[in-house]
């Protein structure tokens, strides 16, 4: 009773029950948006993934502060400093591990084929927890890599690198060099491999670099200290030859440096808007369409003494339904495909749905559905209302 | 030029028009003229027209196709701007107002196609409920759509698609519409040319009925000669001019003594 009451009390929703009424202009409408939200959600995932894979090698970085040169761009470019450094940051209070990681490109020879390419070469402490990787915290890798010319291979390292079974030997900037073991790192935009060994092994291979200049510093922290309270200690007390990231600033930065340098930023947007406009001319088409076969009927309405407005608002909420009507099943599409693309590579591109891409390419969907509305709206209020006399 | 009988307009002369003298006045309209298109394309469909529609009169306007009576009628529905002369409908002056104040107009206006014009994808009481809704009352507009298509007498129809109605119950749902909101003034433009005889003969009456039951003024165009005798008041436009002004009796007499001229009746 109550509920019939209220509902007789409602406007009679004309969009819907128009666009309703044509059912299979409705499908291919729904089709067409449900498409172009694919499309974005496609461009986006893949952009996303990119840019993931430019720093998801951080995960396995076992730090919650990071100390770079302020000369250094990204991981393969950084500019070395002392080590004097770390032992002042492991003196603040909240620090509880204080580790330096050493970094240099080696030629790497593939023994199959002979020919070298630059390889991707980190240098640690063996007993420092530097890495997260399972393979590299047993004591036999730790035993391993404390052997003279021998390294851990990345999985990920491109095939032209060579075989990477354990026990083969090749040659790593003209020295011998054993494979003792895999683990899997991946090296961004930065690598086509990487290889992981000892300090003492690094400074074989990059003599007469000294120990001395590091790369990279690491910093563990006390359970439950506030990194950020850290960070301003360490800030105050460091001099400006070093600057100061949490694990989640530095991914930003170098993530940001890699859509800046490279296109990857420019082609993805591309594709998004190239999906955005597909979807608006469809939109358009259908709501043209619409409004083409309704003019008679909106005509009618004026001259009963509807307003321009009024026509306006029911165009207008025609898209706002096409377009929300279209995205669930893009949504649910999308979903599926990242899905398919995460299994196909493996892991490699991680394709994962963000809260901020759901409601990024939602909006996106009811701007273009809007946009469309807007361009075909103009027939429908500027109709003769006197037409309907013709 | 047609050998249709002339009877000037005068106002204040002896003519229906004329009626009981202090009655309510709907529709005047004075030294009308009414131009189309611009430049050299410019042609002038209406001249002069003089025009007074009491309260509760149902007038019939005949004349040739092409004579201006649509556009008269849209002037007075306040569908056109009118920028000569003077055209007072319900008490407002029309000419020189702006869109917005004319859609105001429109809104005491019962307008009555020669196609129905409903929307395909609404009921017939949803059809009916669009003009209900334009006066604010939501509550009832339900209860009142269904009234009055009781009234036309498709109360078995209420909740039926314009697809599954015949051309008469079509358009007598968009009577119910023109009607729902108790307008003052009824304008129809040939409301029965799509439909057969007996259809068009029963939609002619309703109007009557309805007319009189709420008061209003009804003006409509019709080619229609054997619905002349629900008219008042019968006026006859040619080439834009209002050529004759009498009641349905001197009309016939008119055009049976003078062998009726088949131009008038041109469907
Ligand atoms: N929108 C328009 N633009 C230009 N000329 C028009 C328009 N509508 C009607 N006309 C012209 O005005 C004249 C009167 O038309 P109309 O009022 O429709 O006549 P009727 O309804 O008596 O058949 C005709 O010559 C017609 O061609
Ligand atoms: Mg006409």
């Amino acid at each position: 009773m109550r509920l019939s009451w209220r509902r007789s009390r409602r406007r009679i929703p004309l969009a819907w029950y128009n666009l309703r009424h044509e059912r299979s202009r409705l499908l291919v409408a729904i089709a067409g948006v449900a498409f172009a939200v694919l499309l974005m959600f496609m461009n986006l995932g893949f952009l996303g993934a990119l840019i993931n894979t430019t720093t998801n090698f951080y995960d396995q970085f076992n730090g919650d502060i990071f100390l770079v040169s302020p000369q250094s761009l990204e991981i393969s470019s950084t500019k070395a400093f002392p080590r004097q450094r770390l032992y002042q940051a492991a003196g603040i209070e909240g620090v509880q591990r204080a580790m330096p990681l050493y970094a240099e490109y080696a030629l790497w020879k593939n023994p199959e084929t002979q020919i070298s390419r630059a390889m991707f070469v980190y240098g640690f402490n063996p007993s420092d927890p530097v890495f997260l990787m399972p393979e590299l915290n047993t004591d036999a890798a730790r035993q391993a890599l404390q052997q003279p010319n021998t390294t851990f291979i990345d999985r990920r390292s491109r095939p032209e690198f060579g075989p990477q079974t354990i026990g083969l030997e090749t040659e790593a900037d003209r020295r011998r060099i054993t494979i003792v073991g895999q683990y899997a790192l991946g090296g961004g935009f930065a690598a086509d491999g990487t290889l992981i060994m000892s300090d003492q092994n690094f400074r074989r291979y990059f003599a007469p670099r000294p120990l001395t200049q590091i790369n990279l510093g690491l910093l563990l922290l006390d359970p439950g200290t506030d990194a950020q309270r850290v960070q301003a200690t360490l800030r105050s007390r460091l001099p400006a030859d070093v600057n100061l990231y949490t694990k989640a600033e530095i991914v930003r930065k170098e993530s940001q440096f890699w859509i800046q340098t490279t296109s990857i930023g420019f082609i993805f947007g591309l594709g998004v808007l190239v999906s955005f406009i597909v979807g608006t001319v469809i939109v358009y088409q259908i709501l043209y369409t619409d409004i083409r076969d309704h003019l008679r009927e909106y005509a009618t309405l004026k001259a009963i003494g509807y307003s321009g407005g009024y026509l306006f608002k029911v165009v207008l909420h025609e898209a706002v339904i096409l377009a929300l009507l279209g995205y669930v099943p893009g949504l649910i599409l999308a979903l599926g495909l990242y899905a398919l693309a995460d299994n196909a590579t493996a892991g490699t591109l991680p394709m994962q749905m963000t809260l901020f891409r759901v409601v990024f390419v939602l909006a996106l969907t009811i701007t273009m559905c809007s946009l469309s509305g807007l361009i075909s709206v103009r027939k429908a209020v500027t109709t003769d209302p006197a037409a309907v006399f013709a | 030029m047609s050998a249709v009988p002339v009877q000037p307009v005068s106002p204040g002369a002896a003519s229906p028009g004329a009626a009981s003298p202090g009655a309510e006045i709907s529709v005047q309209v004075q030294t009308l003229d009414y131009f189309f298109g611009q430049g050299d394309l410019r042609k002038q469909v209406l001249f002069n027209i003089n025009l007074e529609l009491h309260r509760g009169q149902i007038v019939i306007m005949t004349g040739p196709s092409g004579s201006g009576k649509t556009t008269l009628l849209t002037l007075i529905g306040a569908l056109r701007s009118a920028t000569t002369g003077s055209l007072r409908v319900l008490g407002q002056e029309l000419v020189g107002l702006g869109n917005r104040q004319l859609v105001e107009v429109r809104r005491n206006i019962g307008f009555i196609f020669q196609a129905h014009n409903l929307f395909e994808s609404l009921t017939a009481a949803q059809n009916v409920e669009m003009a209900v809704e334009l006066t604010g009352n939501l509550r009832q507009k339900r209860q009142r759509a269904t009234a009055i298509l009781e009234n036309v007498g498709l109360g078995d129809r209420v909740d039926y698609k314009p697809a599954a109605l015949s051309g008469g119950q079509k358009q007598r749902v968009a009577i119910a519409r023109a009607l729902v909101n108790q307008p003052q003034l009824i304008l129809a433009d040939e409301p029965t040319a799509a439909l057969d005889k007996q259809s068009g003969r029963d939609v002619v009456t309703l109007m009557q009925q309805l007319a009189q039951e709420q008061g209003c003024t009804i003006l409509m165009v019709t080619h229609d000669n054997r619905i002349l005798d629900v008219a008042d008041r019968i006026i006859n436009l040619v080439d834009g001019r209002l050529e004759s002004d009498t009641n349905p009796q001197q009309f016939v007499e008119a055009h049976t003594v003078k062998s009726l001229d088949h131009n008038m009746f041109v469907m």
